[in-house]
């Protein structure tokens, strides 16, 4: 491991090629149940794909084809496929911004804010942390119909701007960070949201990708609470759109299937453009160094 | 500053929360009309089922076999795809795909994995054994149900606990893995006494985090077991779903929603003390 | 970097700008449609119903329809959303055996009069049936469909096994019969099962007593009594036990494709199941792999008399309706829309109108499929048609496939007729049911 990069908190580089090809097959033995998906998606019958199941054959295409891929996309006007994802990806964006923003604010009050009761708000945090949400779906859904949201986007976004899993890991990041750094800082005169703004949120790159990442996979997945608030196509998410190829007496293997990689790609992309944040912060080489 | 937070979580999730407990002291129905208040009666139909019991077993099981395995497993993902290593990006990307493929897709595919018996996986241990095992009905034996359920659920997700260690590790100042090294410290011995130590908030986090999860098991049971065969699967979650979507029951349900919330925050707070800094 | 750092805070001073507009702009669609109508079905359902919506609307000037179209998986779970949220729809498609729950907790009305005339006189009698509610003896719903459950069987290999091949439903096998030739099966080379009871629909679905009733009915008895409304001395008498029992033994004698085999056995590779015990839908799969050998069977008689199940997915008009009259007048145009009927036509759908039938060459007399047409005249029986079902068919499910699993027969019915008959007790009788 050389020291000019960043990154490598990790152990050293004595077996570059062992520590290669076990990553290599470690890899491809997590990611080979995923290969069933793909080809079955290039399969155009959906009763051979059915035939086909449950043996090694879901694993082989004899004819591939990207037939389904287009299928989808032209599918019938009225499972508009590319409207659900752009659907997603509103829902996705603004959730992502108002989640990222309230989240971290609440968590640098609760690490750094010397608040009354401190300990009691972070075990509500855990506790309404263990609601399942298929519990509280009901409630909610009167709330927003009290409030006229529903069939709405907003419906979508706002009940997940704040949530006490990412609070709760964001204090933990934030409440790892030197004393030093939050007392230089208030020495220099700078008010709270300023040293939450350009102290904390700069240095904490990797735990904000991480929720990025993280809230980002739990939008763009939500199933019930989507299901149960949307009703026409105007706000349906492609996570519901995507049901209706699960069709009643029979399921339409081959769009479901290439619908569902078309799906994963743009979380797949999303994600590798937040991992590149995990890079040794300036805790390590800043502050300390 | 901590306002929005509050406000956001006390609208959608506390107050949601807290309405299901005066509901749950009524025999109130999914669909409305008159109800009458039963006191405690829904909590002691609860308790005094057999079926909710096995259910708080499974769970209790299923946490127990799918936290170690999980998190140990997205560690050592973490501490792998951490180093230098040429396709990093590429390592990174695709060990967080089944993180990102939802629970729908990631049930058709073990299904049909696990499928009997002539299924993939059975195949596989049939290659390996010569033969000498003979195929196993995964999702239909109750004594594989539940550690075939974990597999999945530990492979769908491992990602998410491999992120927060991954960002945990950026935590860790560089500069002391460089003195332990000049202290001529082994590579364990630099794990053991340098990373393990500095991702202590992380690992109190992960815990905490994975037991909760682990405890609120639904959507996979729900596709793929519906908490069968002979309740092996079932779990708290699906029989409060099953109670209050199917059986209508939503006074029962909502007791079922408090009696979890109890157990688990119990858990909680005991993982917290135990894991409290003991500085 | 730096960048990143830039990015970020761009990013997060988006997100201030992105709560006014999130909320100013993504909240409800504007212009709310007059007639909504909440269905579920297979992508060339939404095609044909949205597509007959569209002339609908075209005919007539003024209304517009606006279809919710909600995953078949999560149907149930939807209505019950909506009802609870007072968000019904004009029109609502239901699971037939719900339609007593439905109109006993007050939020469906009558259709008699709101739909054609010539609608309600074609409809077949298991399809009234199914949309009857039975205190008041009213149509609260309507459909195109029906539905039934038949054996399928390859002709060649019965011929083969020298297995009696019955002409309709008066000579449909008798119990033993049928387990003599499941006998006989189990031992033809290539077959891995003898019969596919599809165990793989699992308990999310109505397959368990949709399917599975009928075999208790034609030995006699059911899952409740439909006099008393008492399911204790009838879901766990020796009738059922003993039927039951029987079933669990096909399992244990491995004559059944396991729950987690799939459903695809009886046409996958090799054909390792030799019978298959499905829903009209069945067909067309089976019909696809087999072609002229796919032979269509009536239901066994386990008893002096045979039985066979009814009831699909069907429309009723919600209490809340603004316009019970556009609503009624839009479900039978639809209904008697020529290009609906060719979709459902062109996927071997199963007749609920008398015109619809003799219009489908699979299921007229001589087709494929009459023996299905024949058995629903001569032997249907509907699910217990009782505010109770939801209850009845939880109950019901669970003992079933616990039983199928190897548990103890009478202990799981004695278990789930207590159930029922607890919710009937918490709900005082259902009133006006048990009230006789």
């Amino acid at each position: 491991m050389s020291s000019a990069t960043q990154g490598q908190s990790g152990p050293t580089d004595k077996f570059p090629v062992i520590k290669f090809v076990s990553i290599a097959i470690i890899s491809l033995v997590i990611v080979s149940p995923l290969f069933l998906l793909i080809v079955a998606s290039l399969k155009p019958d959906r009763f051979q794909i059915l035939a086909e199941m449950g043996s090694f054959k879901a694993f082989i295409v004899t004819n591939p084809t990207l037939k389904n891929y287009g299928d989808i996309l032209t599918f019938s006007g009225n499972q508009p496929f590319a409207r659900y994802l752009v659907n997603s990806v509103i829902v996705l964006t603004f959730t992502l911004l108002g989640g990222m923003l309230f989240n971290s604010m609440a968590a640098f009050v609760l690490a750094w804010g010397r608040l009354p009761g401190r300990a009691i708000i972070l075990t509500l945090m855990i506790g309404l942390y263990i609601v399942p949400q298929e519990s509280i779906v009901l409630p909610l859904l009167n709330i927003m119909n009290n409030l006229g949201l529903a069939d709405s986007f907003a419906a979508q976004i706002l009940p997940f701007w704040a949530s006490p899993l990412y609070v709760f890991l964001l204090y933990q990041f934030f409440s790892q960070i030197p004393r030093d750094l939050y007392d230089a800082a208030v020495v220099d005169g700078a008010s709270p949201f300023e040293i939450y703004w350009k102290v904390f949120l700069p240095i904490s790159l990797p735990a904000l990708a991480t929720v990025a990442i993280l809230l980002g996979i739990e939008t763009w997945n939500q199933y019930l609470w989507p299901l149960l608030v949307t009703q026409s196509n105007y706000a349906r998410p492609i996570s519901v759109g995507i049901a209706g190829f699960f069709g009643a007496d029979s399921i339409y293997w081959n769009l479901a299937m290439s619908a569902s990689v078309v799906m994963m790609a743009p979380v797949l992309a999303f994600y590798l453009m937040f991992q590149k944040w995990f890079v040794s912060s300036v805790i390590s080489s800043g502050v300390k160094g | 500053m901590l306002l929005p937070a509050c406000i956001i979580i006390s609208a959608f999730l506390l107050v949601p929360f807290v309405m299901s407990f005066p509901i749950s002291l009524t025999n109130q129905r999914l669909i409305p009309r008159p109800y009458r208040f039963v006191g405690l009666d829904n909590y002691v139909q609860v308790l005094t089922d057999p079926v909710f019991w096995q259910a708080l077993w499974n769970v209790t099981r299923f946490t127990a076999m799918v936290v170690p395995v999980q998190c140990g497993f997205a560690l050592a993902m973490a501490l792998l795809i951490n180093q230098k290593i040429p396709g990093r990006n590429f390592f990174r990307g695709a060990l967080f795909l089944p993180a990102i493929t939802s629970m729908t897709v990631v049930c058709v595919i073990w299904g049909t994995l696990f499928q009997f018996p002539t299924g993939p996986l059975n195949q596989i241990v049939g290659f390996l054994t010569l033969g000498m095992a003979g195929p196993i009905d995964w999702l239909g034996d109750p004594r594989s149900s539940m550690p075939a359920i974990v597999l999945l659920s530990a492979w769908q997700a491992y990602g998410f606990q491999m992120v927060v260690y991954l960002a945990g590790l950026q935590n860790i100042p560089a500069d002391l893995y460089e003195a332990a090294r000049l202290d001529g410290a082994s590579t364990w011995q630099r794990f053991r006494f340098v990373t393990l130590p500095g991702l202590r908030q992380t690992n109190i986090f992960v815990l905490i985090i994975t037991t909760i999860q682990a405890f609120k098991l639904f959507t996979q049971i729900n596709i793929l077991t519906q908490g069968g065969p002979r309740d092996s699967t079932n779990t708290v979650v699906q029989y409060m779903y099953t109670v209050g979507f199917v059986g209508q029951k939503l006074g029962l349900a909502s007791a079922v929603a408090i009696i979890l919330f109890v157990i688990v925050l119990l858990i909680s707070l005991v993982q917290r003390y135990v894991l409290r800094d003991r500085k | 970097m730096t960048k990143m750092k830039t990015k970020l805070k761009l990013g997060l001073s988006a997100a201030a700008f992105a709560m006014v507009v999130s909320v100013a702009g993504f909240t409800a669609p504007a212009g709310a449609a007059a007639l909504k109508m909440m269905f579920q079905g297979d992508p060339y359902e939404i095609d044909a119903i949205s597509d007959a919506a569209k002339r609908f609307e075209a005919a007539n000037p003024g209304t517009t329809i606006e279809l919710i179209h909600t995953p078949h998986d999560s149907y149930n779970e939807k209505v019950g959303a909506a009802v609870s949220a007072k968000q019904l729809p004009d029109i609502l498609e239901l699971d037939a055996p719900f339609l007593s729950n439905y109109v006993w907790s007050g939020f469906l009305q009558p259709i008699d009069s709101l739909i054609d005339k010539k609608l309600l006189d074609d409809m077949t009698p298991s399809n009234v049936a199914q949309g009857t509610y039975p205190p008041d003896k009213k149509l609260y719903a309507t459909a195109l469909i029906d539905s039934t459950v038949l054996i399928y069987a390859s002709k060649k290999q019965l011929e083969a096994a020298k297995i009696r091949i019955p002409k309709g439903v008066d000579d449909a096998w008798t119990g033993e019969e049928f387990q003599a030739a499941l006998k006989t099966l189990s031992t033809q080379p290539g077959v891995k099962w003898p019969i596919d009871l599809f165990r793989a629909y699992g308990t999310k679905t109505e397959w368990i007593p949709y399917g599975y009733e009928p075999l208790l009915v034609s030995a006699g008895c059911d899952l409740i009594n439909r006099d008393t409304w008492k399911a204790t001395g009838t879901f766990d008498s020796k009738a059922c036990v003993d039927a039951t029992t029987m079933m669990a033994s096909w399992v244990k004698n491995g004559w059944v494709v396991p729950q987690s085999a799939g459903a695809n056995q009886f046409y996958a590779d090799g054909r390792p199941a030799a019978l298959a015990w499905g829903g009209f839908w069945f067909y067309s799969e089976a019909a696809k792999a087999l072609g002229d050998d796919l032979l269509a069977l009536p239901l066994p008689k386990f008893g002096p008399k045979g039985a066979s199940p009814n009831g699909t997915w069907i429309y009723a008009i919600s209490k809340t309706s603004s316009d019970p009259q556009m609503a009624g007048k839009f479900l039978s145009f639809m209904i008697e829309d020529q290009k609906y009927q060719e979709a459902y036509k062109a996927h071997s759908a199963y007749p609920g109108l008398k015109s619809f039938g003799a219009a489908s060459p699979l299921y007229a007399p001589g087709g494929p499929m009459a023996v299905a047409f024949e058995q629903a005249a001569k032997t249907a029986v509907p699910r217990p048609p009782h505010p109770a079902y939801p209850a009845i068919t939880l109950a019901a499910q669970v003992a079933l496939n616990n039983i199928l699993d190897g548990a103890d027969p009478q202990t799981e019915l004695t278990k789930a007729a207590k159930a029922i008959d607890a919710d009937i007790a918490d709900n005082d009788g259902y009133p006006p049911f048990g009230k006789k």
